[in-house]
């Protein structure tokens, strides 16, 4: 599943395209550079929090690792890295982040669940989400598991600002429009709604049904009629991603 | 000028002890180094030796330097701006600690982190920046002062400056004089650096002022910056220090089992922390345990 997952999310860039990838993001990493050896030869990404650009190499490690810093083509420094996302130039063109839970407008939590003072989770902190959120073009999310407790209603934590409360909350509040596009789940594949915002399913992974997908979600997802099968890997992806990227079948092993 | 001259010789060179001489409990410590990178944890362990506690702390991006202050109880509060263990999963007493409310934590993302070190080195109150939408002023708002904007203009937050009492580095080499050269990515350093009253880094080896003035450019920072430096051979273990050692994930991973359960921890704590030289910590992780982390590849983990 995490192999279908990059896949997927691999067809949403274009050549020429400016990434920037956060942090314990190997599927993210596997994305771009599968990306690059097919339809986006020209795909330049940064490693958000690290400032590592375009490493590349035959394997996947955590985006943290050190074999990342070895083979990048250049670093950025961190303090100068912050500023350029920051500045509302929109030097970037998307962001793809994982998130503890989403929320119907994809906004997206990575800070803690529940009460502040005494969270039931608490998670890594936010680091540079809120820029990469609020400031590329569009953002893609990933989530490892699709549950009630993964997809709320409302998060906990606005760590990355999506649509916030919907319709044109975001342009209200001064945020450049954009906001997050597609989100991948173990499940199917979900975009928003061009007037509400609201998550809707897109696909439905071969195996799943929209009742299953329904269970999952603790939120009303739309759908327009029928929600087409996803799309699943080629084999010509497939034979890159194993013998290019993932060379050591990280994510083939990879429980989801 | 003679005094100045007199500086010249000044040797910054210190031993451990001689270097976390004057921290004291309740100070604001920031610590260096990136995730899995660079983490002074030599200087850490030898600040919980000291047994000091109610600190608050000022991590940049980190994993078990910050994990390892406050699961041995010395921390009152932290800022964070992420604390993980990657791929090992959540940073097990960051979060235990915070979800039980035993230390208060301070939620600020990167650009209010490098606004609130840039006014402190600057020596201005604050740095502003933009809003972006998140829920981070409404639980920091003493660290988001919303700033007044004219009408149409986007709403602006005043980040107060961050200036930590004492800042622990750990880079790859320096001069006695305290002149510190980064052989990778200096991450936050500098920056903790410029904005902190004092300054002690770790380096794996100590080399001569000839040395590193043949490779000048790699001197980030001067030693008008830097109040002491330790010679500290692997001091960032188990995080990497690039181009010298890779982070040892075994290591990382057996500290995320011990911090499932007290008495283990406990046990990580007597194997790891309490031996008073760092020697001994070397001996405790083996001589061939660290041999495989000075290889390009021999450290790959391929499961």
């Amino acid at each position: 599943m995490a192999e279908t997952m990059a896949v997927l999310l691999s067809r949403d860039i274009a050549d020429g395209e400016k990434a920037i990838i956060g942090t314990n993001s190997d599927l993210q990493v596997a994305a771009c550079n599968l990306a690059r050896l097919r339809q986006a030869p020209r795909l330049w990404w940064v490693s958000g929090p690290g400032g590592m650009v375009n490493p590349t190499r035959d394997y996947l490690t955590s985006t943290a690792d050190h074999d990342n810093i070895d083979t990048a083509e250049a670093w950025m420094d961190l303090p100068d890295m912050i500023e350029f996302i920051d500045w509302r130039i929109h030097f970037f063109d998307f962001a793809i982040l994982s998130a503890v839970q989403v929320d119907r407008f994809g906004n997206i939590n990575t800070t803690l669940v529940g009460d502040p003072n005494r969270p039931t989770l608490r998670g890594p902190g936010t680091v540079g989400l809120s820029a990469l959120c609020g400031l590329s073009r569009r953002f893609n999310i990933v989530m490892a598991s699709h549950t009630p407790h993964s997809f709320v209603s409302t998060v906990d934590f606005i760590s990355g600002a999506g649509h916030l409360d919907g319709g044109d909350s975001r342009e209200q509040r001064g945020l450049p429009a954009g906001g997050p596009r597609l989100l991948v789940s173990p499940l199917g594949v979900f975009d928003f709604h061009p007037q509400s915002r609201a998550m809707r399913i897109r696909s439905v992974h071969p195996g799943v049904t929209v009742g299953q997908i329904r269970d999952a979600t603790g939120f009303e997802l739309l759908a327009e009629g029928t929600p087409p099968a996803t799309a699943m890997p080629t084999d010509e992806e497939l034979l890159l991603l194993r013998s290019r990227v993932d060379r050591d079948g990280k994510l083939r092993k990879r429980v989801a | 000028m003679s005094g100045r001259e007199a500086e010249v010789n000044v040797t910054k060179l210190v031993s451990l002890d001689q270097a976390l001489d004057g921290l004291e409990d309740g100070m604001r410590v920031a610590v260096g180094g990136w995730i899995f990178n660079s983490q002074p944890m030599a200087l850490v362990r030898g600040l919980l030796r000291k047994g000091l506690k109610s600190l608050d702390l000022v991590p940049a991006p980190g994993s078990i330097a910050p994990d390892l202050l406050i699961g041995a109880g010395a921390v009152r509060s932290t800022t964070c701006v992420f604390i993980s263990f990657e791929q090992f999963g959540l940073a097990p007493h960051f979060r235990r600690h915070a979800e039980a409310g035993k230390i208060k934590v301070h939620d600020i993302d990167g650009p209010a982190f490098a606004a609130g070190l840039r006014a402190a080195s600057c020596d201005l109150p604050f740095v502003p920046v933009p809003d972006l939408g998140t829920d981070l002023p409404r639980h920091a708002p003493e660290y988001y002062h919303e700033l007044p904007v004219l009408p149409g203009e986007r709403r602006l937050y005043a980040v107060p400056a961050i200036r930590p009492d004492v800042c622990l580095l750990h880079a790859q080499q320096a001069d006695e004089l305290g002149n510190v050269q980064f052989l990778g990515p200096p991450f936050f350093d500098v920056m903790l650096a410029q904005a902190s009253r004092k300054v002690i880094v770790s380096v794996d080896r100590i080399v001569s002022s000839a040395t590193l003035r043949r490779a000048n450019h790699l001197t980030k920072l001067p030693r008008v910056m830097v109040d002491t430096v330790v010679e500290l051979p692997y001091g960032a273990h188990p995080s990497a220090s690039p181009s010298f050692y890779r982070s040892d994930e075994a290591h990382l991973r057996s500290y995320v089992k011990a911090s499932r359960d007290p008495d283990a921890f406990r046990g990580y704590l007597q194997r790891y922390v309490e031996p008073a030289v760092n020697e001994a910590y070397l001996d405790a992780v083996g001589g061939s345990a660290l041999g495989a982390l000075n290889s390009s590849l021999g450290g790959r983990d391929t499961r």
